[in-house]
């Protein structure tokens, strides 16, 4: 996170990993992401909290593979040749923690530069405010931003 | 691979000579006339001040100095050792510890306080002729009057060079006792072509003129002395130097006694002289063992420090392979060739091998833990009132070096809790007929795939009423409802729940009886407790072998896989058509005894329809037996653990997660968790049925 912040104020830009999930558009701070893998089989974890809903064996290490889609209320679609899963690493309480997210599609690499970000409107949003960093203009598209410590918390 | 920093080494040793001199000092206690235990620890102190020098802490290296001084006229057998002595003593091992560990938080009004304590112990009594016999030394301390000096005979291994000593400033420092003829013995130098130039083959012959201790030689040679042969005999006032049949052979090295420091050093030849001698090397191998029987046969078992992370890194790494392996098996059975089976099973026996000997050299004894516990037990005991004799057993069961390291606190607050509340005072102990002395057992036993420590005092036992009273005052259980003494007993697990009348300075403080389960349960073990009224409490602690790697036994549930770690199992059976039946009941008969059992089918949420013959298999958390209902066993498993993130802590059935030999993640379950939740289910049915 610290990395990614960092980066925007040096060259007011910000190096992000666009995902798709349904019919939205998802900027993830490139700083966070480890890897992006093809879909793995999954094991269900009984009584976990819907949006972490199992976990994966990516190189030896068991993480939880979490579901950005039940958290922003959008309906889930089965996995295509599209589907990937993106492993980001989080501090959670001052630990890193890596997590795999479900991604319907991931597009590019790219930046998004500073002018383009725009202040979350309080109006107009489905989806619970705390849940966006911020939303910014990419290529003529509004994509979010998301907060993934609030949203994995 | 970069080297340690040399004042953590020595932080290290000295940690570990810490214990060494502690433990001696409270054996001290009990055995004041153990010679054996001065001497261990006097060396111990005497190496803190030579490697505290040597690195620089001057302040510790000084106040040592005057320990070492004040304590030196117990180990010459001049005073004996009291309960009072002692107490100083380890206050003034607390505060060279301080001095090293945390300079700034220590004051040396604090140290000369002590100093001021230990010399009046040291001085205040016991004219000098209340000689104890030195077992060790008979016959070889004559009254000093009569003797001149001493005849040395030095002889050192040959390998002496390489560990960094150097014979010749040992004779040095043997010079500044007094004058001294130093003699070299060329009888064992090779010809050059057979020479090894990091070999010594000089042996020393030397007549110290002086009336010193022979203990004073003996420090000279203190660090040395498993590495060399020294034989020592008393000179006579008649035994002039010019007799001495030696000096006579080597005429031209005759030379005035002040003078023989630097032919000594000339005399050496080129092999040793030349010799680059490593310094700053305190090598283990030149330490005082810690235990003086049979020291020189422990001489042939090295040890080599390595850091507890790189252990740690090579326990993943035996992780990955072993789930690599159980690919490769899996792989290799499916198929037909044969060779590769043959190798699968050769990489299987090799991986499985590799994995005993990287946890092998994480285990360490569990009386590296122990021997702290003895010092709680005397301050406590003292602070008290409270005689206690603290007796311990199974020093040598070892344990994954986490685990050990995760059992202290733990264990601290049971011993607090049996001294405290667990033995009675005096008056009350006399009153009921006991012995005055209350007692603490601490022991360390193998059982199984587990380890069973136990902590028993000989106390005045629960008081189940009072726990009981405490329970239904805080709504735990309605008034007058039956339970069970043990059922009882478990309120004391809950947070927030203490009997404790009055809260002392030693209860209240820490952690509480729930942390101490909490402790061990993500440990994977169990706690237990026994009581009995007037006779004492028994707390039993289960704990599995290792952290890393479990034996598992892998079942399936729907399309899902689970491990249940093997040493909760206790048996498998089929469930009969009449239990299938009995939806309402949840009870199974076995052999005669009713156990409670779960369906994993419904714990997990498993879709598709269940197989027809479903399988029971029987967990056991100490006493409590439950049944775990699965579609399929299908075999043992080794299992590497991993756990799991933060985000499913909240997920209290699973221990953790393994990988299969398919590269899928099978989670483990939580076999405390879920007796715990098979019990609430079996109450709540009572419940349910008393309504």
């Amino acid at each position: 996170m610290n990395e990614g912040l960092a980066g925007e104020h040096q060259s007011g830009a910000m190096q992000v990993v666009m995902i798709g999930l349904g019919e939205e558009k998802f900027a993830l701070d490139a700083g966070l992401v480890r890897e992006i893998i093809d879909p793995v089989p999954v094991t269900k974890v009984a009584g976990a909290r819907a949006f972490v809903p199992s976990v994966i064996n990516v190189r030896g290490n068991v993480i939880p593979l979490a579901d950005l889609r039940i958290r922003f209320g959008m309906p889930q679609l089965d996995d295509s040749a599209d589907t990937r899963i993106v492993v980001i690493e989080l501090e959670l309480d001052g630990e890193p923690v890596l997590v795999g997210v479900t991604a319907d599609k991931v597009y590019e690499v790219t930046e998004i530069s500073q002018t383009d970000v725009q202040q979350t409107p309080r109006v107009g949003m489905h989806w619970k405010p705390e849940f966006i960093r911020f939303i910014a203009k990419w290529r003529e598209e509004f994509v979010i931003v998301p907060n993934m410590e609030r949203i994995l918390n | 691979m970069s080297a340690m920093d040399p004042t953590e080494v020595f932080r290290q040793e000295a940690a570990e000579l810490f214990e060494v001199l502690e433990g001696a000092l409270l054996d001290l206690g009990q055995r004041p006339d153990d010679r054996e235990l001065v001497d261990s620890a006097f060396r111990a102190l005497h190496t803190i001040k030579g490697s505290g020098a040597m690195f620089g802490f001057d302040k510790v290296a000084s106040f040592t100095h005057e320990f070492e001084t004040a304590f030196d006229r117990v180990r010459k057998g001049e005073i004996k050792p009291t309960q009072e002595l002692i107490s100083v003593a380890l206050a003034a091992k607390d505060y060279i510890r301080a001095l090293i560990e945390d300079p700034q938080s220590t004051d040396d009004i604090i140290g000369e306080a002590i100093l001021d304590d230990l010399k009046r112990f040291v001085s205040a009594d016991q004219p000098a002729a209340a000689v104890v016999e030195i077992a060790g030394a008979p016959a070889l301390v004559p009254a000093e009057s009569k003797q001149a000096g001493w005849h040395l005979n030095l002889e050192f291994e040959s390998h002496i060079l390489r560990n960094g000593s150097n014979p010749l400033d040992l004779l040095e420092d043997l010079c500044k006792l007094g004058p001294c003829f130093v003699v070299p013995i060329t009888d064992g130098v090779p010809f050059l072509d057979e020479m090894e130039p990091e070999d010594c083959y000089l042996k020393w012959d030397v007549k110290l003129h002086a009336a010193c201790d022979k203990d004073a030689i003996d420090d000279v040679f203190m660090f040395v002395q498993d590495e060399m042969k020294l034989t020592l005999s008393p000179l006579e006032h008649t035994e002039a130097p010019a007799q001495a049949p030696l000096f006579q052979l080597l005429d031209e090295e005759l030379a005035p006694a002040a003078e023989m420091p630097a032919p000594a050093r000339e005399a050496a030849p080129a092999p040793v002289a030349d010799q680059p001698v490593a310094k700053a090397e305190p090598k283990s191998e030149s330490k005082p063992e810690p235990k003086s029987e049979g020291k020189r046969d422990d001489r042939g078992i090295a040890t080599v420090r390595v850091q507890a992370e790189r252990l740690d890194e090579l326990m993943d790494r035996v992780g990955e392979l072993v789930i690599a392996q159980a690919r490769l098996t899996q792989l290799a059975a499916s198929g037909s060739d044969l060779s590769i089976k043959m190798i699968a099973e050769e990489i299987e026996r090799l991986a499985s091998s590799l994995r005993d000997t990287t946890m092998g050299a994480r285990m360490v004894p569990i009386g590296s833990l122990f021997g702290r516990f003895r010092r709680l037990v005397h301050d406590l005991s003292r602070d008290l009132s409270k005689p206690v004799e603290f007796v311990t057993s199974g020093e040598d069961t070892e344990l994954d070096k986490t685990m050990i390291e995760c059992l202290a606190d733990p264990l601290v607050h049971l011993i607090r809790n049996a001294i405290d509340h667990g033995i009675e005072d005096t008056a009350t102990r006399t009153a009921n007929g006991k012995i005055e002395q209350g007692r603490i057992e601490l022991a360390a036993v193998h059982s199984g795939a587990q380890v069973l420590v136990t902590v028993k005092d000989n106390g005045g036992g629960l008081n189940t009423a009072r726990i009981r009273a405490k329970a239904e005052e805080q709504g735990l259980i309605a008034a007058g409802a039956v339970l069970t003494d043990h059922e009882i007993h478990q309120f004391l697990f809950h947070p927030g729940f203490s009997t404790a009348q009055t809260i002392s300075a030693l209860s209240g403080r820490g952690v509480g009886m729930d942390v101490v389960k909490r402790t061990i349960e993500n440990m994977r073990g169990t706690i237990d407790l026994s009581t009995r009224p007037g006779q004492g409490t028994t707390v039993t602690l289960r704990l599995p072998l290792t952290l890393a790697i479990i034996e598992g036994l892998l079942i399936r549930v729907g399309e899902g896989r689970y491990i249940i770690p093997l040493s909760a199992v206790e048996e498998c059976i089929e469930l009969t058509a009449e239990d299938e039946r009995s939806r309402g009941r949840n009870f199974l008969n076995v052999r005669g005894n009713l156990v409670p059992f779960l369906r994993l089918r419904e714990i997990m949420a498993a879709s598709g329809t269940p197989d027809r013959h479903q399988k029971t298999i029987i967990i056991s958390t100490g006493e409590t037996h439950v049944g775990l209902v699965a579609d399929q066993i299908i075999g043992n498993h080794q299992t590497v653990i991993k756990s799991l993130s933060k985000l499913h802590s909240d997920v209290t059935i699973f221990s953790g997660a393994t990988i299969l030999g398919d590269g899928t993640a099978a989670l483990i379950l939580d076999v405390a968790q879920l007796v715990a939740l098979a019990q609430s289910k079996v109450e709540k049915q009572h419940i349910s049925e008393a309504a």
